[in-house]
């Protein structure tokens, strides 16, 4: 009986992946990835992306079977979780082929057909997607099965290669940069891996896996008894490696992947902008794009010698004077929406970021901002466009030269918003986020925590905006949509309200990943959407919860036990404000 | 408005003859919503370093009384002096500045911030750090900070939390932990008037006794003056030395607990609802 129930939990997690597969496959993403190699004659990342749905839904019928059934009962779950997902994928296979369902939906090609089907035609492609689904239902429920020390290096290393994989159209051109082709012509083949490379990937990652934890414990051993001065020895010393490792970061990435690094920057600097709105004080701003406009658009103003004031300031003399104007737009539009609370708000500053761009664009101010002719020749921001670095041989041009300042107002960013955080002023702003009239009646002045909040947020915001403009000498009301916002919002979401690490990680994934797979542009705010969804039904706290930091900042020795407690939980009150 | 100020002048001898001082005055305090009446002219002193109750059935008006002596919301008409302030017309948080501080009937933490941020908030308005000075990190804001941190934590030992709970999230607190940690918030900003909304709603025999000795340490500890909301008369009569009743928004007694007790008008306001016409 108790079986039975088993069993039906478990296909219908099945079917999950069912829809999953089938969803991927007809909006086009699977054959998006099917021409990009993993392991060259073996493996397309397409085939990944089908693979990942049955395995995941294994591992997880098997967890949610552990707690009742014995170890057989978890593998036969995990093969059925998977035999029907790849079942449901070989159903819509066997209709596609059948009948022609391109008219309603487009992406069905017979390309596509052929490829879930591994080109061996209707019958024996769903045989085959059955046995695989069962193959990789099985091992999602071994992984389950199997002990933490084995399961951890085994999925670290096929990441790994998959990650090596993607990283082809980077690492190769800057491998035959550096001398080192031979490398390159040993680890890839016809734009993915080799088999032999692939294993060699696994093995190197496994192995760091491996050994990272006791490394590790014996590092933290060793410099537990140490003492105080060789521990600030070695905290300067990792500091100083990191700064090296982030100064010399253009010249190892070369210009392509310093443009994505540019990219990622700037939205780490508005992502930690709009971090102390929605993430410290918890006030929802969809219309965050307004301070990155406003920045661009006054720099612009200032620096180009073609804009209507005609000043061509320099881009540091211009740099205050565009603060202080985004600060003054933050109070702007802070206060009318200072009594609006929630989605209100949200409805409110949506609008509100819609109205500038639509100001910026409009005939009435084109003698300010040119309408849709922007504004052109925004001076480069230290005024000449290439930069020679004496000793070290650089030359710093484009990317590479935008990617340093830009560095440099992330770390000051970060540093604002990590001083800030645990001060009284971010304290006010926390109280407020979790319960504003409580927050007021103990004696905190809603009014100036909401307004200074704005001012802040759009003051770092702005930061990015300068340094958008001044990257590309020009603006264009064109960049300053909606989708902007959205998107720094779901990166703050992605990484975890509050959460200055998370600001990062959660750029990386939604700017830098995209980036790294160019197939993804077509299926970005798909995937965005997803992404949301998914944080905010299994980890609305984020990648990086902000608590967990807080607590390792605080380690007074509390127990770990009541630690571990309190990360289980999710900050269910703090996602939904 | 006029009016109601020259109607504070009035009690003031009564006052001086018999020797207190009053902390909190509220006099023809009456608040209307939209035709209903919640409170009708309600008179009504707090003396300073008393234990004072309000108490009344279910919808007598006691929440609408208390919200705005904490500035929630201004009365419709009549006055409300704190420590000779007029605080008719400001902001809860300028009230909570000048030394009111208060707990929620359903308790009302800082549920994702830590016990210790919880008591830190509450300090909010001792401290004078500012946005600036924390970025730049003034070695008076560090001390500020160092300060606040140690109060803080003497206030979680006075108010019985463990040592060990101090960087958990509230929310994750059990109940009586959370009534004795928005204590600790409300006590964080030095307040000379705590108003405590029903302190023991939801608490068994046993923890409302300890929170009654603990209401009654703290007005002798602190030097503390306490106004008590309860709709439990049994509560309020072992701490408090005087008692205002209210129902249907007015005032309908006030004394000692022995007078309230044997007060006609109360008995038939808490036992005979019905029979009461207002």
């Amino acid at each position: 009986m108790r079986q039975a129930s088993h069993l039906r939990g478990a296909a219908i997690l099945g079917l999950w992946a069912g829809a999953l597969m089938l969803y991927l496959s007809t909006v086009g993403i699977v054959l998006a990835f099917a021409e990009r190699n993993t392991v060259t004659g073996v493996l397309t990342l397409g085939r990944v992306m089908l693979a990942v749905p049955p395995l995941a839904v294994g591992y997880v019928a098997a967890r949610r079977i552990h707690a009742v059934g014995g170890p057989g009962s978890r593998l036969i779950g995990g093969t059925l979780a998977g035999a029907v997902g790849g079942g449901l994928l070989a159903i819509g296979l066997i209709i596609a082929s059948a009948v022609d369902i391109r008219e309603i939906l487009v992406r069905v090609s017979s390309g596509l057909i052929d490829f879930v089907g591994f080109g061996q035609g209707a019958a024996i492609g769903a045989f085959l997607n059955i046995a695989f689904g069962a193959v990789l239902g099985l091992t999602g429920a071994a992984l389950h099965a199997a002990p933490p020390r084995f399961r951890r290096p085994i999925v670290a290393g096929a990441l790994g290669v998959v990650v090596m994989s993607m990283l082809e159209p980077f690492l190769r051109p800057r491998l035959q940069e550096f001398e080192l082709g031979f490398l390159s012509r040993l680890l890839y083949e016809s734009r993915g891996l080799s088999i032999a490379s692939a294993l060699v990937v696994f093995g190197i990652v496994a192995g760091a896996v491996v050994a990272w934890r006791p490394t590790r414990a014996t590092v933290r051993r060793r410099l537990g008894a140490a003492g105080p001065e060789a521990q600030s020895t070695v905290r300067w010393a990792s500091i100083l490696v990191l700064i090296l490792l982030l100064l010399s970061l253009p010249q190892l990435a070369g210009p392509l992947l310093s443009q994505v690094l540019v990219l990622v920057g700037l939205y780490v600097l508005l992502g930690l902008g709009l971090n102390i709105v929605v993430g410290y004080a918890g006030l929802l701003d969809l219309g965050y794009v307004a301070f990155y406009a406003v920045g661009s658009y006054l720099t612009a103003l200032l620096t180009s010698p073609t804009s209507s004031l005609g000043w061509a300031l320099p881009f540091w003399v211009a740099l205050p004077i565009v603060v202080v104007g985004a600060a003054a737009t933050g109070l702007f539009i802070g206060a009318p929406v200072l009594r609006l609370r929630g989605d209100y708000l949200a409805i409110v500053t949506l609008g509100f970021g819609e109205i500038a761009r639509i100001l910026f664009l409009s005939d009435a101010l084109k003698p300010w901002f040119g309408g849709t002719q922007g504004i052109l020749s925004v001076a480069p921001i230290f005024g000449v466009s290439a930069v020679d670095v004496p000793l070290l041989g650089w030359r710093l041009t484009g990317p590479t030269l935008t990617y340093y300042p830009l560095l440099l107002f992330c770390i000051v960013a970060a540093f604002v918003a990590s001083r800030l955080k645990y001060s009284r002023t971010g304290r006010a702003w926390n109280a407020m986020r979790e319960d504003e009239d409580v927050a007021e009646a103990t004696g905190i002045s809603t009014v100036n925590y909401k307004l200074l909040a704005f001012a802040l947020g759009a003051s770092v915001g702005c930061l990015g905006g300068a340094v958008f403009s001044t990257h590309l000498q020009s603006v264009f009301p064109g960049s300053f949509n909606i989708l902007v916002s959205i998107t720094v919002l779901a990166i703050v979401i992605l990484g975890g309200m509050g959460s200055i690490p998370g600001v990062v990680v959660g750029a990386l994934a939604l700017i830098g990943l995209p980036e790294l797979l160019r197939e993804f542009a077509e299926f970005k705010l798909l995937v965005y959407g997803a992404v949301l969804v998914i944080m905010m039904l299994l980890r609305p706290e984020g990648l990086i919860p902000d608590y967990v930091r807080r607590r390792e900042l605080h380690d007074e020795g509390t127990d770990p036990i009541a630690g571990t407690g309190a990360v289980g939980l999710p900050a269910g009150g703090g996602g939904a404000s | 408005m006029t009016d109601g100020r020259a109607q504070t002048a009035e009690p003031q001898p009564t006052a001086e003859v018999t020797g207190e001082r009053m902390l909190l005055q509220a006099r023809g305090v009456t608040k209307r919503f939209e035709g209903l009446v919640a409170n009708r002219e309600i008179d009504f002193d707090v003396p300073l370093h008393k234990i004072v109750s309000i108490i009344g059935p279910n919808g007598a008006g006691k929440t609408t009384f208390f919200n705005q002596l904490t500035g929630i919301y201004p009365p419709s008409a009549g006055t409300i002096t704190f420590a000779d302030v007029d605080i008719v017309g400001l902001a809860p948080h300028q009230v909570a500045e000048l030394g009111v501080a208060r707990t929620y009937q359903n308790i009302r933490l800082f549920q994702n911030m830590t016990v210790v941020a919880n008591v830190l908030v509450g300090r909010h308005v001792r401290m004078r750090g500012q946005w600036y000075q924390a970025i730049l990190g003034s070695a008076g804001t560090r001390s500020e900070e160092r300060t606040a941190l140690e109060r803080a934590r003497e206030l979680l030992e006075l108010c019985g939390l463990r040592r060990s709970v101090e960087h958990q999230l509230a929310k994750n607190l059990p109940y009586g932990d959370q009534r004795r940690l928005e204590v600790a918030r409300a006590l964080a900003s030095e307040p000379k008037l705590v108003l405590l909304d029903e302190p023991t709603a939801g608490m068994n025999p046993g923890e409302t006794r300890q929170m009654t000795d603990f209401i009654g340490r703290l007005r002798r500890d602190l030097q503390l003056t306490i106004l008590l909301i309860e709709h439990d008369m049994k509560v309020v009569m072992g701490v408090s030395e005087r008692i205002t009743v209210l129902d249907y928004g007015e005032k309908i007694a006030e004394g000692t607990p022995a007078e309230i007790r044997a007060n006609p008008r109360v008995i038939e306001a808490y036992l005979g609802k019905q029979a009461h016409t207002a």
